[in-house]
């Protein structure tokens, strides 16, 4: 998937440098009040991969995404997207430069329709042929929302919902797309097809950050992973290697 | 109009860590928002199962039944005044309610978007309301619109396009600058922050008023603008301010309803309102979006006090206090937070009061409004028309 | 430094100034002692006004505080009390809150006058409410209140009309003689004036009645009702509404569906007296119109006209305070009263744009009066004893007679004055126009004074 122009509209902000990875997270510290949930957490995202972020509960890795994405602000560090640095940025300016977020818990906007969380999505984008060839993307990958286009979002199933939560991230045709935990209490057969639609979005070309419970699964799909405990970066390398590690199996893959 | 709504309740905040600050909002929460109200009328219920059950039978009864309980009240009051005075009466008496109530709805429906969006009982509505009512007799005295809407039914016209027309601007001016300068700071603080703040802001507009145009009502001469009888039903005159009052909030209504269900900007407000951060990461510009409320939330606050200067022919600088009020009613009534509830409950709050009024005494008239605020916040914080709780994910 | 200097210069010669004067005084005391004549005394006497100046009151009160100020300035130019001064305090009972009279106020006020132990009596208040909060405070502390416009009966009588608006228990006052007066008739006159009128001189037999759910408001419509019945007339509805009232249609909808003639308003423009005219011709009522003195202003007229019919107020009746500005005895003050505030804007320049200015003249006179009695009685020099100077002003109020601007005064046991009555006004041209003057004689019956 190329990346749109607007995106770019870098407000001051200093050019894409070229070769520089999609994402960069240096260093990153995050505080609530005195409780430290995020020590030195260093990663990279490259453009096309999808990258795994797992951990046990409570580990920090909603914190990361939400620091991505400029709803938490780190107290040190520096976060990257294409070698700028977004991290003195509000969330409205980091999601119109191209970071979409599919938040934990959805966050669809409940009393408004499928379309209109579509539409919502990609409220930031201004080309409108753009704009209705992602529709029809999005329609693609999930044909029952197609079906379901003027239902209130909060009447939907779970399973709709997660659809429509990552749906409406790639509205925005992101550069990056950051999902939290997208398997969330979901029935087995409806985790298959998200997943499906991730590497779907994978093999477009669309870089993505993932956050799963379900590290198998996660590591599985992704192409490397990090581990991330008590918010340290405890180990990281490609996922197969993870999936290999003792201690991953031990720990995360229940083995 | 869709049944739509522009949120209720505090959003929940994205974070695993624990933070602090959520919780404690939370707890503000539970002196404003109707998610508070719901959590200790639930309790209440709890304690009544284990100790009264018939109480908590009634209570649920009422509860569930509560909008048709409203909705008889008012038509018995409505047949009461028609045994009371004959057809003449209660025609006269539906047109009062009608106009009262338009002026109503549109005050309310500036507390109801306020509050969906940022959660706040913005006290200075009111004030605004009264104060670009001032905006158009100032405008309409200095710049010879008075003259032009005497003159004839064209100057009546346009004198009416522009007097709407700057003064909402002017409103909406004024209620964007008061979110900047007031509230802005405090959207994350403790709810109590800018709920005091804008008890405070009222104040300062009130004080503003009384010094500038004095503590006695002001004629603003717009009464004489539109004169004459439209029609008469019966023995019920039916006059041409009384449509042009009803015909011009219904439209204004209705505009919004298309504005927040058509346009990208109402759609942005209203996700705002239902999840403030999810907005944030959907790349929509929240200072903007609220700061679209506050200014469509006061225009039409301008365009119910042009519409009161136009019935009435007075303004008070402290009548917003009094309008106010009763509109806040109308909108907690309604389900606040809800657009449509808002307008609705301007309508049925403005029977209530008239209908009321000509039934017990003008004396109760307020009594009564007040009285019903007491129990919709005890038997149904959501209102008649709130958003089905369950449904918010 | 140097301005320290200054003061304690200033304060020598100052107090040179008192030796010397006593000296005078103590050779003056012994003559004027034998010719009764007061320029022995020495001293600085104070009196005050607690009226509502500011807010919604601001077109009533300042007249006759500017009435009563010039009663003392007068007083001392003259030097009525001899070698005594008179000083003059004025407070005003009106508060933000309120947008006017403000009973609270009044009550404190009251409570930091009497504190000052110069204090020998007070002109106010203005209004009935407030003097229900200040009749006990100034009692308790032997303190003379003399109102000019004070009209509600159970003020003096304690008589309940209706019985809630009597806030007054006997048990809070101290147990002499009543230390409030007024030189003005009360509802009971003016209700019983407004009833004849409305049932005698218009001719109707159904009326509709509004009050403001003030003492003041609901007393007059109360006596106004019970006199409108004994004289015939029917009440076919009344509604109560608070001050802050904006809308009368409902209520307007009802007078004209019950079918009333007349409609009466018992309360004050600032309560919305001109509001419910102004909705009438809404309505396209064209009743005859009927209210008390709190009525009977320019702000009624400007209310009833704020309407589509913008000369909605002509017609309109309302009694109030006498017409002074007819009588002779009057003229007199009006001139001084002119020449005295020339400077003053618009309308407070003129004595006769508000029909109290005499009488709160002739209350502040009156006072004077009594302490110029109480220091002759006195040896010529002011009672040692706050209490006893103020115990015996009230005593010589109870046996005034005095002739001023408004006529002969005197009072009744209960404190009201024995010369009750009102003019009844009417709405022409945009402006209030004396019509007759009433009065009620000892039996109840009601003439038209000439």
């Amino acid at each position: 998937m190329t990346p749109v122009e607007a995106h770019t509209e870098g407000n001051g902000a200093a050019p894409a440098a070229a070769g520089a990875p999609m994402l960069e997270l240096r260093s990153i510290d995050v505080n609530y009040g005195r409780v430290r949930a995020l020590r030195g957490v260093s990663l990279t995202v490259n453009e096309g991969e999808i990258v795994a972020l797992i951990g046990s509960n409570g580990a920090g890795k909603t914190t990361t995404l939400r620091t991505i994405s400029g709803l938490n602000r780190p107290s040190r560090g520096e976060v990257r997207l294409r070698g700028v640095p977004i991290h003195q940025l509000g969330a409205e300016r980091i999601a119109r430069m191209g970071v979409a977020h599919a938040p934990e818990g959805r966050r669809l906007f409940p009393r408004m329709t499928v379309r209109e969380n579509l539409e919502m999505g990609a409220y930031a984008r201004t080309d409108r042929a753009g704009v209705r060839e992602s529709f029809e993307r999005v329609f693609t990958l999930f044909p029952r929302l197609k079906e379901r286009t003027s239902q209130l979002a909060g009447s939907l199933s779970g399973g709709e919902q997660q659809m429509v939560a990552i749906g409406r991230a790639y509205m925005s045709n992101p550069q990056i797309l950051l999902l939290d935990e997208p398997s969330l209490g979901l029935a087995p057969i409806l985790v298959d097809t998200i997943f499906e639609v991730i590497r779907e979005i994978n093999a477009r070309g669309g870089t993505i950050l993932l956050i799963e419970q379900n590290a198998l699964l996660a590591l599985k799909t992704a192409s490397r992973g990090y581990v991330l405990e008590t918010g340290n970066i405890a180990l990281s390398g490609p996922a197969q290697d993870l999936l290999t590690s003792p201690d991953v199996q031990r720990a995360y893959l229940g083995m | 109009m869709t049944q739509e709504s522009v949120g209720v309740g505090p959003t929940q905040p994205l974070g695993e860590a624990p933070a602090p600050s959520p919780r404690r909002e939370r707890k503000a929460a539970l002196l404003v928002a109707p998610e508070g109200l719901i959590a200790r009328h639930r309790g209440s219920g709890v304690m009544a199962r284990t100790a009264v059950p018939a109480f908590r039978t009634t209570y649920g009864f009422i509860s569930h039944n509560f909008p048709a309980i409203i909705m008889i009240g008012i038509l018995a009051s409505v047949l009461g005044v028609l045994a009371q005075g004959g057809p003449t009466l209660m025609g006269n008496q539906m047109r009062n309610a009608l106009v009262l109530g338009a002026i109503y709805a549109l005050i309310a429906i500036g507390y109801t978007m306020v509050y969906g969006i940022i959660e706040l009982i913005n006290f200075a509505h009111g004030d605004v309301f009264t104060l670009s009512g001032f905006y158009a007799f100032l405008i309409a005295d200095h710049f010879g619109i008075n003259k032009l809407a005497a003159s004839s039914g064209f100057g009546l016209l346009v004198a009416l396009v522009v007097i709407f027309a700057v003064s909402m601007l002017l409103a909406g001016i004024t209620g964007v600058l008061i979110e900047r300068v007031a509230y802005r700071r405090l959207r994350d603080a403790p709810r109590l922050a800018p709920l005091i703040t804008a008890i405070g802001v009222s104040f300062l507009i009130e004080g503003f008023m009384l010094a500038f145009f004095g503590p006695d009502n002001v004629t603003t001469h717009q009464a004489s603008w539109i004169n004459g009888n439209a029609f008469t039903l019966g023995a019920v005159a039916v006059r041409w301010t009384d449509l042009f009052v009803l015909g011009m909030a219904l439209v204004l209504m209705f505009a919004l309803g298309a504005f927040v269900t058509r346009t990208r900007l109402g759609k942005a407000m209203r996700s705002t309102a239902q999840d403030r951060q999810a907005a944030l990461i959907c790349g929509i510009n929240i200072n903007r979006t609220i700061a679209t409320t506050f200014f469509i939330g006061s225009a039409l606050a301008a365009a119910g006090a042009i519409i009161y200067s136009i019935n009435y022919g007075s303004l008070k600088w402290n009548l917003g206090f009094h309008v106010g009020i009763i509109a806040f009613t109308a909108a907690v009534l309604g389900g606040i937070g809800n657009i449509v509830g808002a307008g609705i409950g301007g309508f049925l709050i403005g029977m209530i009061y008239v209908f009321g009024g000509s039934l017990a005494g003008g004396a109760w008239s307020e009594s009564l409004i007040f009285a019903i605020l007491v129990l919709i916040l005890t038997f149904r914080p959501v209102g008649l028309f709130g958003v089905d709780v369950a449904s918010r994910s | 430094m140097h301005r320290t200097a200054a003061f304690l210069s200033l304060a020598s010669i100052a107090a040179l100034g008192a030796v010397s004067a006593c000296g005078t005084s103590t050779s003056g005391g012994s003559s004027s002692s034998g010719g009764g004549g007061l320029s022995g005394c020495h001293g600085t006497i104070t009196v005050a006004t607690d009226l509502p100046l500011t807010g919604g009151d601001s077109t009533d009160g300042p007249f006759p505080q500017l009435g009563a100020q010039l009663a003392v300035t007068q007083a001392n130019s003259n030097h009525v009390l001899g070698g005594c001064t008179l000083n003059y305090v004025s407070k005003d009972d009106s508060s933000v809150a309120k947008n006017g009279h403000d009973p609270a106020q009044g009550a404190a006020n009251i409570t930091s006058l009497a504190a000052d132990q110069s204090v020998v009596g007070v002109v106010g208040p203005f209004n009935s409410s407030v003097a229900e909060a200040e009749i006990p405070v100034a009692s308790q502390n032997h303190l003379a209140l003399i109102s000019p416009s004070n009209t509600n009966p159970c003020l003096t009588t304690n008589q309940a009309v209706p019985a809630s608006t009597c806030g007054i228990t006997t048990s809070s006052l101290y147990p002499g003689p009543h230390t409030y007066f007024r030189v003005i008739g009360t509802d009971l006159t003016q209700g019983e004036i407004l009833a004849y009128i409305a049932a005698k001189q218009l001719n109707m037999t159904k009326a509709y009645v509004f009050d403001d759910q003030e003492a003041y408001g609901a007393g007059l419509a109360t006596i106004f009702k019970q006199h409108f019945a004994s004289d015939g007339g029917t009440v076919v509805g009344s509604a109560s509404l608070p001050g802050s009232t904006t809308d009368f249609s409902t209520q307007i909808a009802n007078a004209q569906s019950s079918g009333a003639q007349v409609i009466f308003f018992g309360g004050t423009s600032g309560n919305g007296c001109g509001l419910v005219r102004r909705d009438e011709g809404k309505a396209g009522l064209t009743l005859p119109f009927l209210g008390g003195d709190g009525c009977q202003d320019q702000k009624f007229i400007t209310d009833s006209n704020s309407g589509s019919n913008t000369s909605e107020a002509e017609g309109a009746e309302a009694t109030s305070a006498p017409d002074a500005t007819k009588l002779s005895s009057a003229q007199a003050f009006y001139s001084a009263y002119s020449t005295a505030y020339s400077s003053k804007s618009a309308p407070y320049n003129d004595g006769k744009n508000e029909p109290y200015t005499p009488f709160g003249y002739d209350a502040m006179n009156i006072l004077i009066q009594a302490i110029k009695s109480v220091l002759l009685s006195n040896g010529g020099q002011p009672p040692s004893s706050t209490m006893t100077f103020r115990d015996d002003v009230v005593q010589a109020l109870h046996s005034t007679n005095y002739s001023g601007a408004v006529g002969q005064t005197s009072f009744d046991s209960n404190g009201d004055t024995t010369n009750p009555f009102f003019t009844l006004y009417k709405v022409s041209s945009g402006n209030w126009t004396g019509v007759n003057a009433y009065q009620v004689d000892s039996s109840g019956n009601v003439s038209v004074k000439s």
